[in-house]
């Protein structure tokens, strides 16, 4: 129906336009939401959801109440929603949107899918317009006739579907998100809204994960921290470590500063009534034998605690270490990583050549006046100031890295040869590394201040005029 | 009248004691001829051991025989255009750390933490790190950055720094005007780097003077370099080390005092300007072997006429 029909039929109509990626946003946060029933959940098209509840139900008093509350609490929320409980998924699939919520036994599937019509099965239309067209109108009667015309006529995937829906054939759910390693939750009958109800329930939370942790001979590297709104949001905050621990202290420090940080944005609206921590990444740490003199304070785990603070305040990307990496170009000759308390150390190579002590991060033009075009500079201007150069050293001439750039597309010219179509090609990637191979200089102004400047292309051959950039203080 | 030896007694208590709360940096009690008693925060009697000698006679003797080990040390620089020669400075100091690193620990390599802000490091430019191993010997593997989003954040990522035992140094790095480095603040940290027997330099740009609770301030400027030395001569038109206007501003045991001091990057150490050695007129004897075959070269005019010159210097002929 056209919307001016429906205006005709009903003039105070409210139209809204269809939001797709709004309600693939609100199903994601559904699926996260469903996550206090199980780690495992996928989304299906856009308006369902897989929970693979293997291993699940007992928590929840057995399959039904689990259903109920699911259906309950969905209702809160201002949902109509519709759930079935099999053992297979395409039982569940078939049940929920053609039946109505149910619980189906196991081994009965064959009996809850007979009076249901074909589309049940997940099929493409075409294929129950088929169906339908040879009498073939509930999946009773599609089970019933022979299978080898049937895959003939319509196709493996109707075979398939059908042999997924009866459990004979095991089908994959892809969860939205990885299952952590471990986790533990706390639910609480009693939402807590406070900062420190919710510190109290990680430290809680660490010292049962502890336990586990300790039979594998692990720590924790990363953690993740879900907190369940009552209202159905879910807050997720990743947290990294930068060595693998276990202690539940730490632990909960590391989320005090993460929850201390965030502040005012966490929205505890009514309060959370689920908190669960969950071990994403796991890494060995073996047990060790405490000493019980006072040198076994370990500075090393001090720093590494430290580092962790400051990222789980922060953001990782605060602490870095340099590296030194095998380029001649001075901006890539040094790549930052995160910390790590015994992470490798690179050696960098014998022969430094001088270079300067800060480096800009991106090199700033200057406009320079040189005695000879090719010689080093007399004066030049930098952020609005004029410095005149009373010593200069170089240049020291830093070619670009051929190697990564792509040379440029020449075009062929018709009834060209190959050897001056191969010089053209040359000549062009010449003029391509001219104009960006630098000639640095160092040099020192009036008052003793000493800078690192370049000229960038080649006078005559860049075919542009080199410009000039300033790229580093000396000490 | 004689002051009774029980009233002098209980002075020196409360005097010590005093010290103790204020956390000072140095007090000289007894009589300044021993030099020796001399008092810091921590109650305990600071030796040499607690001190970080830089080299220069000039500068150890009015800092009472080096710069403090645990306190916090200001390094300013009037502009933020002088950023490279107040790090080097700092760096400098944090090199000479390194070399004379309390015999404790051998192994233990701990790490130097230099925490700046976003904005400070693109005004100025990031520490680079091979211009700092080149000049400072300070490798890769020691050297840590925290870049903070705000100073705010810096400060607290420095003052959770400045309590670790594990880190060599720490270096502050902050512009000048800035509200929440206040007296308060500043004593926190300086708290925290005597507990933690630490040095924390605090770095600041294009910043007045205001009071702190450093016990020492530096302002740094850089000097013109001297000219590079090849085999001992000076190389005309070449830019040598770096060089530094060292300005004491702050100190409670003397006088502020103004020294150009020269980093010797090869023996890492701080040579005084005034002591350098003067022009090429050291080493008279030619640091070269003459040349084989060649013609030597040709010697500066001597009083006396040279006749004979067929001879050729036996240098040459030997097999």
């Amino acid at each position: 129906m056209g919307l001016a029909d429906a205006r005709a039929m009903r003039p105070g109509i409210d139209v809204v336009e269809a939001d797709p990626q709004a309600d693939r946003r609100l199903l994601e946060a559904l699926a996260d939401w469903c996550d206090r029933y199980t780690p495992l959940v996928a989304l299906d098209g856009g308006d369902g959801l897989f929970l693979d509840i293997s291993g699940c139900c007992h928590l929840f008093g057995g399959e039904q109440a689990l259903l109920e509350d699911m259906l309950r609490r969905f209702r809160d929320q201002g949902f109509d929603a519709r759930a079935a409980i099999a053992s297979s998924a395409g039982t569940a699939w078939a049940v929920a949107r053609f039946h109505g919520s149910a619980t189906v036994p196991g081994g009965t599937e064959a009996e809850w899918l007979a009076p249901l019509p074909p589309a049940a099965l997940r099929l493409e239309p075409a294929v129950c317009t088929g169906l339908d067209s040879v009498g073939l109108r509930t999946v009773g009667a599609v089970q019933g006739a022979p299978r080898a015309p049937l895959a003939r006529r319509f196709g493996k995937a109707l075979i398939l579907r059908l042999d997924q829906a009866l459990g004979r054939i095991e089908e994959a759910l892809s969860p939205r998100l990885a299952v952590p390693e471990l986790s533990a939750e706390r639910r609480l009958a009693e939402p807590i809204m406070t900062l420190e109800d919710v510190e109290r329930v990680i430290l809680l939370l660490a010292q049962s994960l502890q336990t586990s942790l300790e039979r594998r001979d692990a720590g924790a590297l990363a953690l993740q921290l879900l907190l369940f709104r009552v209202d159905g949001a879910v807050t997720r905050l990743p947290l990294g470590l930068s060595s693998p621990t276990r202690a539940p202290e730490r632990i909960a420090r590391l989320f005090h500063e993460r929850l201390d940080a965030l502040g005012q944005t966490l929205d505890a609206g009514y309060g959370f009534d689920l908190v669960r921590l969950a071990v994403l990444t796991a890494g060995p740490l073996p047990a060790r034998q405490e000493d019980l003199g006072e040198q076994a304070a370990d500075t090393g785990e001090a720093l590494s605690e430290f580092v962790d603070r400051v990222g789980a305040r922060f953001g990782r990307a605060v602490m870095r270490r340099p590296v030194a990496v095998a380029s001649h170009v001075p901006e890539r000759a040094v790549a930052f990583l995160p910390f790590a308390p015994d992470g490798p150390v690179e050696a960098t190579p014998a022969s430094i050549p001088e270079r300067p002590l800060r480096l800009l991060g991106r090199p700033e033009p200057v406009d320079v006046m040189a005695e000879v075009p090719d010689g080093p500079p007399l004066n030049f201007r930098w952020r609005r100031a004029r410095y005149r150069i009373v010593n200069a050293e170089g240049p020291e001439r830093i070619e670009p890295e051929w190697w990564r750039e792509s040379l440029p597309v020449v075009a062929r010219e018709e009834n060209e040869e190959e050897r001056t179509y191969e010089d053209r090609r040359k000549a062009a990637a010449a003029r391509r590394l001219a104009q960006a191979s630098r000639d640095y200089f160092t040099v020192e102004d009036a008052e003793g201040r000493r800078y690192w400047l370049y000229r960038q292309g080649l006078y005559g051959l860049s075919g542009q005029a080199p410009r000039w950039f300033l790229h580093g203080l000396f000490a | 009248m004689a002051t009774p030896a029980v009233a002098r007694d209980t002075v020196f208590a409360l005097r010590r004691e005093i010290a103790k709360i204020e956390g000072r940096l140095a007090e000289r009690l007894a009589s300044p001829g021993d030099g020796a008693v001399v008092l810091r925060g921590s109650g305990r009697v600071l030796g040499a051991a607690d001190r970080l000698a830089t080299g220069v006679a000039a500068l150890d003797a009015t800092l009472g025989g080096g710069l403090p080990r645990a306190a916090l040390t200001e390094v300013h620089s009037r502009q933020s255009r002088d950023a490279g020669a107040a790090a080097g400075f700092v760096l400098a100091l944090a090199s000479l750390l390194a070399k004379q690193a309390a015999p404790k620990q051998p192994g233990a390599k701990q790490p130097l933490l230099w925490i700046g802000t976003g904005g400070m490091f693109a005004e100025t430019g990031f520490p680079y790190l091979h211009g700092i191993e080149r000049l400072f010997g300070i490798a890769a593997g020691s050297l840590l950055f925290a870049e903070a989003p705000k100073p705010v954040d810096a400060l607290w990522i420095a003052e959770e720094a400045a309590a670790l035992k594990s880190l060599a140094a720490v270096i502050l790095e902050l512009p000048g005007d800035l509200r929440p480095l206040d007296l308060d603040a500043t004593r926190r940290l300086h708290r925290r780097a005597v507990q933690a027997e630490r040095p924390v330099f605090l770095l600041r740009h294009s910043s007045d003077p205001e009071p702190t609770a450093a016990p020492l301030r530096f302002v740094v400027a850089p000097a013109p370099a001297g000219p590079r030395r090849i085999l001992g001569r000076p190389l005309a038109g070449s830019i040598g080390p770096p060089a530094f206007a060292v300005t004491l501003d702050k100190n409670r045991l003397a006088p502020p005092m103004r020294l150009v001091l020269e980093w010797n990057c090869d023996e890492r150490i701080f040579e005084h300007r005034s002591s350098c050695r003067e022009d090429g007129m050291q080493d008279p004897v030619a640091l070269v072997p003459l040349s084989r075959h060649g013609t030597d070269m040709a010697a500066a005019a001597r009083p006396l006429m040279a006749y004979g010159l067929l001879r050729f210097p036996a240098a040459g002929r030997q097999p």
